[in-house]
């Protein structure tokens, strides 16, 4: 009788949701009086479910008759994942521009006319932008799959008893937790690539009078691109994570290749010029928030001095550790 | 000579695509659940998978061919499957399409000889 869930949840998976309890209950009640045909009033043993699944054909090419031809950039599978990522892209990418306009109006009220002007081409920009990479995210994966079952001839030879088992529930990822680290992910790169200016400590003399930047401003076009790097990678595996709904040695597997490389960027970061704003402190004496040589300006030293580290640190360290939580989650049955 | 299995078996795939629509709506008067239907067509000769059927039931049913309805009366809750409104002109209209195939086709294959003698 598992295999007979395994087998409905195989093919229901493919399906899109909004069908996939009519379905999945029209299924069993099929399985059910086909069992029933075939055995008469003897018992079900598992050799008759197994024969009455395979008369049904593999889930894939039922679940294909169910969703109909097979012409999409973004196939059924793929399409509910898309619509959501898509719909946070956009949301997370929108909003936070909007936020930016008013932050920047605030701060500068006399300008509000340039505000403006940017808030319209970053939205121009940023938007289709946003769009696009989204979706060529999820087509690629659908070109490649599609291309790869074609290949391989998975359908060839088939028994029910290759239906994989509904994953525990410690395996399931909860869609909750790749949206949020989506939209993490996402108003990073957009506050880093939109207003860089604007992340330091902000300086108030009598209103606004400027910000003091935590990078440096000077290798900051450079360092820019590995930022988004990273922080792209991790869109990507959310996307993966959400996609896949469990986890599996090769997502896992992913995870690791995509931390590794981000891992290699970091360390490329510390070794590299400097990528904080060397004269922090410096410039933080100048704008007074601090005095030259007091006690605070020593203890604010070596604060940021730390700080700046042990970001570094914490990061690499998150990375390795998502790696091997995939791992462990992988390995549970 | 398996070759031309293989071609028939394509054919024959690709032929019986059409007429199954043709055989569930004639079946479809009365409300039918899907596995009656697939034992209804096998006794009068239309062998159908249900692998085929039920999915061709739910599309005919999202073009408003078919209604549906759950019967949850029974041990097993079973969706039944009926013509609607449409179905039904579109089922007479689709009779008199299917006639005028057969009767070309029966013309065709069985007046091969003389057009070729008349060709001649």
């Amino acid at each position: 009788m598992e295999l007979i869930e395994r087998y409905i949840y195989a093919v229901t998976q493919k399906i899109r949701q909004e069908q996939r309890e009519d379905i999945a209950k029209e299924l069993r009640g099929l399985i059910e009086d086909m069992l029933e045909e075939r055995v008469g009033s003897r018992d079900i043993s598992d050799k008759d479910v197994e024969e009455v699944l395979l008369e049904l054909g593999t889930p894939r090419k039922l679940a294909d008759k169910y969703r109909g031809a097979k012409k999409y950039l973004i196939g059924p599978e793929l399409f509910d994942s898309y619509l959501i990522v898509l719909k946070i892209v956009l949301v997370t990418v929108a909003s936070i521009l909007g936020v930016i306009f008013v932050v920047q109006t605030i701060l500068d009220p006399v300008l509000i006319l340039d505000h403006f002007v940017d808030l319209i081409v970053s939205t121009v920009t940023g938007i289709p932008m946003a769009f696009a990479w989204t979706t060529f995210g999820f087509a690629l994966p659908e070109y490649l799959g599609a291309y790869k079952m074609k290949d391989i001839q998975i359908d060839a030879e088939w028994s029910p008893a290759d239906l994989a088992p509904i994953p525990d529930e410690k395996r399931q990822i909860k869609r909750g937790e790749s949206i949020a680290g989506i939209i993490f992910y996402a108003v990073f790169i957009v506050i880093l690539a939109f207003s860089s200016d604007y992340f330091g400590v902000w300086v108030f003399n009598d209103g606004f009078s400027g910000v003091v930047p935590f990078l440096n401003e000077r290798t900051y076009g450079m360092y820019l691109l590995f930022i988004l790097l990273i922080f792209g990678f991790g869109i990507i595996k959310e996307c993966l994570k959400l996609v896949s709904g469990k986890w599996t040695y090769k997502l896992a597997g992913y995870t690791l290749i995509l931390n590794a490389i981000s891992m290699a960027v970091i360390l490329l970061m510390v070794n590299g010029p400097t990528f904080w704003n060397p004269d922090f402190m410096n410039e933080l004496a100048q704008a007074g928030v601090v005095t030259a040589g007091s006690e605070g300006y020593e203890v604010g030293q070596k604060i940021w001095e730390q700080s700046t580290f042990w970001i570094f640190v914490l990061l690499v360290i998150g990375l390795i550790w998502d790696a091997v939580d995939g791992f462990i989650r992988a390995r549970k049955k | 000579m398996s070759d031309e299995n293989e071609h028939l078996d394509k054919l024959m795939q690709e032929l019986r695509r059409g007429t199954i629509t043709i055989g569930v709506l004639s079946q479809l008067s009365n409300p039918q659940y899907g596995y009656s239907l697939v034992t209804m067509l096998a006794e009068k000769g239309i062998q159908v998978e249900p692998g085929t059927l039920y999915p061709l039931l739910r599309r005919l049913e999202k073009q408003g061919l078919l209604d549906s309805k759950w019967d949850t009366n029974e041990a097993r809750p079973r969706k039944y499957y009926l013509l609607s409104e449409t179905g039904k002109s579109v089922y007479d209209l689709l009779v008199v399409e299917w006639k005028s195939i057969v009767e070309s086709l029966n013309h065709v294959i069985e007046n091969k000889g003389d057009d070729e003698n008349g060709a001649d």
